[in-house]
């Protein structure tokens, strides 16, 4: 069974050679000793022999035991978050920057810190309230940058 | 050269520019002293902060954070034994045992003065050294620049402590990143895969703070939940007081070891994308190996917090030299500065401080500034710092993240930058995991569109593919990142054969 390293250079050697394939689209032109494809055909065939290399060496090398420090690793919570961050980046542009971060810090908080009653509920709360108008006011009134208005409540 | 730099003196002074010069070094000692917090994930956070600012002002802020940063990091490793940046290991190494032997007062302030003349001595490097290596970088034509950022590339890449193919391939994964989007020479639209916002190319900055924060964050992520371990502390009530006179002898009476590890820490800052980490790892070994006593390292000996502070803060003079004289940014810190840089419309290399000369001087003096205000800084707060290291980190991270998506969305108000931030958070983590190094990665994708152009302009000057090797310093350059390749494979190699003999001697 291979391990990561081969896993992980396979999925390099195979979106390499895709993008490769794609570089033969690009059409050169006669007045340019250089077409568009010139450069990342390099690179590409270079990622693409690298990765086979990874692959190899992947294969080759015996697989060890997961350390100690592998072990007892919250992936779930990784995902959580980043399921948690991937909704509040695609919930910007309808919700507006304001509505969204404020229930972005409170649920990421609650993830993190799972809230054992109501008072910390409020605690969660109260920092997203805080933090979000901290950085709106800081951004939007200081440095005049135009943070993101909600499509559907247009705030 | 020295009117210029009292011109930039008496520019910083002023309050418009010291105020953020002095809120950066605050923002960088407290970010330094924070564990888990490092200086790249601090002036990521304040980057979007500077955006409203002149640019001398928004540099002025980031040479803060980077200087307070890199001494921040020394208060929770002498007085908790919890390095507060990796930059600060080694200062636990004899910070921590000298505190716990009753002198907490004398390991800190051992470690914040020599920060300090470790950090002015880079600065004399930095000042003395931007401008000649600049004016032979004007000398160079694209044959060089193309063969200097290939060498840098491939000394990062076989620098890494991961595998050397690793290492490459994860550079080469930066230059493919480069490639999608817009064609330098027709402007046509390339390998965008149809997706909309590829059209006009991926910008470094979003790929840089997603790769970094995400990786970073998460890996902490992973561990939440565990009691930290601050059993070892120092009582917090202990007295700091100390005679600075005392403190400053004891530092200046060794001359040698404080100029050599200088030296060190300006080295390895020079080199592209080592940080500070190595360059204190490095001094504190050197400091070790020319000691009359190599016995009491370990135990609280005072060389051991100098040869590890004074690099590292000498270390910053030596990465800022490189983004100003050639645009190769030495460390993460360098580039998120060079991003800044873009945004302002500002091209560092070898033009910068011959067409930005005000700004130049400027920056060398918030970099002079920034190490009295970080020492005031101290001064005033290192017991208050020991408070800041119990935010909770569920409340501080999803903070961090939101201003890393303020950051990506500012550059021009579009939420593609902020899609590309989660593409390459994914990314960044996903590479963490499998052992793939994020620095020859982000600095692929840095100097990729550079490599491409340098390699055309010279393929459309003159067709002959041997003047990469046949002009000197081309050729030269070429040479040295052969060199530098099988120099890492060798050490590679050693170091395998050293495991193997071990996992053998364990056997039996």
């Amino acid at each position: 069974m291979p391990g990561r390293d081969a896993w992980a250079g396979l999925a390099v050697l195979a979106a390499s050679l895709v993008l490769f394939g794609f570089t033969f689209e690009l059409k050169d032109n006669p007045l340019v000793p250089v077409g568009p494809g010139f450069y990342p055909r390099i690179v590409l065939g270079i990622t693409a022999l690298l990765a086979a290399a990874v692959v190899a060496a992947g294969f080759l090398t015996r697989r060890r035991r997961p350390a100690a420090a592998e072990r007892g690793i919250r992936y779930g919570l990784v995902a959580a978050t980043f399921a948690v961050f991937g909704l509040y980046v695609g919930a910007l542009p309808y919700l507006g920057f304001r509505v969204a971060t404020f229930a972005y810090i409170a649920a990421t908080n609650a993830v993190l810190d799972p809230p054992r009653g109501a008072r910390d509920w409020l605690r969660a709360a109260a920092l997203a309230l805080v933090a979000t108008a901290v950085i709106y006011f800081a951004f939007e009134r200081y440095l005049a940058v135009l943070l993101p208005r909600g499509r559907w409540i247009g705030f | 050269m020295y009117e210029l730099l009292f011109a930039g003196l008496a520019n910083v002074v002023q309050v418009k520019y010291l105020l953020p010069l002095a809120l950066g070094t605050l923002v960088g000692v407290v970010g330094g002293a924070l564990p888990g917090v490092t200086i790249t994930m601090t002036i990521i956070v304040v980057l979007p902060f500077t955006f409203g600012l002149d640019p001398l002002q928004g540099l002025a802020a980031m040479t803060g954070v980077y200087v307070g940063g890199s001494a921040g990091g020394l208060v929770t490793a002498v007085l908790l034994g919890i390095p507060g940046t990796p930059s600060a290991i080694a200062t636990t190494f004899d910070g921590h045992p000298m505190a716990r032997n009753g002198e907490p007062g004398r390991a800190l302030w051992i470690g914040i003065w020599a920060s300090f003349f470790g950090g002015l001595l880079g600065g004399i490097f930095l000042i003395g050294a931007t401008g000649p290596l600049a004016r032979i970088a004007l000398e160079f034509g694209p044959w060089e620049f193309f063969s200097l950022f290939v060498l840098a590339l491939s000394m990062v890449a076989g620098l890494v402590e991961a595998s050397l193919l690793k290492g490459l391939l994860s550079g080469m994964l930066g230059l493919i990143v480069t490639v999608m989007g817009v064609d330098p020479v027709l402007g046509r639209e390339r390998l965008t895969l149809g997706i909309p916002f590829l059209a006009g190319g991926v910008e470094f900055l979003p790929v840089l703070i997603g790769v970094f924060a995400f990786a970073q964050i998460m890996t902490e992520v992973e561990r939440m939940g565990g009691a930290a371990p601050l059993a070892d502390a120092i009582d917090r009530a202990a007295n700091l007081a100390v005679s600075h006179l005392k403190v400053i002898w004891e530092i200046v009476s060794r001359p040698l070891i404080l100029l050599w590890v200088a030296f060190v820490g300006v080295l390895i800052g020079v080199l592209p994308a080592i940080g500070g980490s190595a360059a204190s790892m490095m001094a504190y070994d050197q400091a070790k190996k020319f000691s009359r006593h190599p016995e009491r390292f370990g135990t609280g000996t005072p060389e051991g917090i100098i040869a590890s502070e004074a690099s590292n803060n000498a270390n910053v003079g030596g990465s800022l030299v490189t983004i100003m004289a050639f645009g190769i940014p030495g460390d993460a810190v360098t580039a998120v500065m060079l991003g800044a840089l873009t945004i302002h419309g500002i091209q560092s290399g070898p033009l910068f401080i011959s067409q930005n000369t005000q700004l130049a001087y400027g920056m060398f003096a918030a970099y002079l500034l920034a190490h009295p205000i970080m020492v005031l800084i101290l001064a005033l707060g290192s017991r208050w710092m020991l408070r800041v290291t119990t935010v909770p980190k569920a409340a501080l991270f999803p903070v961090v993240l939101v201003l890393c998506v303020v950051g990506a969305y500012a550059l021009n108000n579009t939420m593609a930058n902020v899609y590309v931030l989660l593409v390459f958070g994914l990314l960044g983590y996903a590479m963490v995991k499998t052992g793939f190094p994020l620095a020859p990665f982000i600095l692929g994708v840095i100097l990729g569109d550079q490599i491409e152009l340098n390699l055309v302009r010279s393929i459309m000057t003159d067709a002959n593919p041997w003047l990469f090797i046949t002009r000197p310093i081309s050729g030269g350059l070429l040479f040295a990142s052969v060199a530098s390749v099988a120099f890492a494979l060798w050490q590679h190699r050693r170091q395998q054969a050293k495991l193997s003999a071990r996992e053998g001697d364990a056997d039996f």
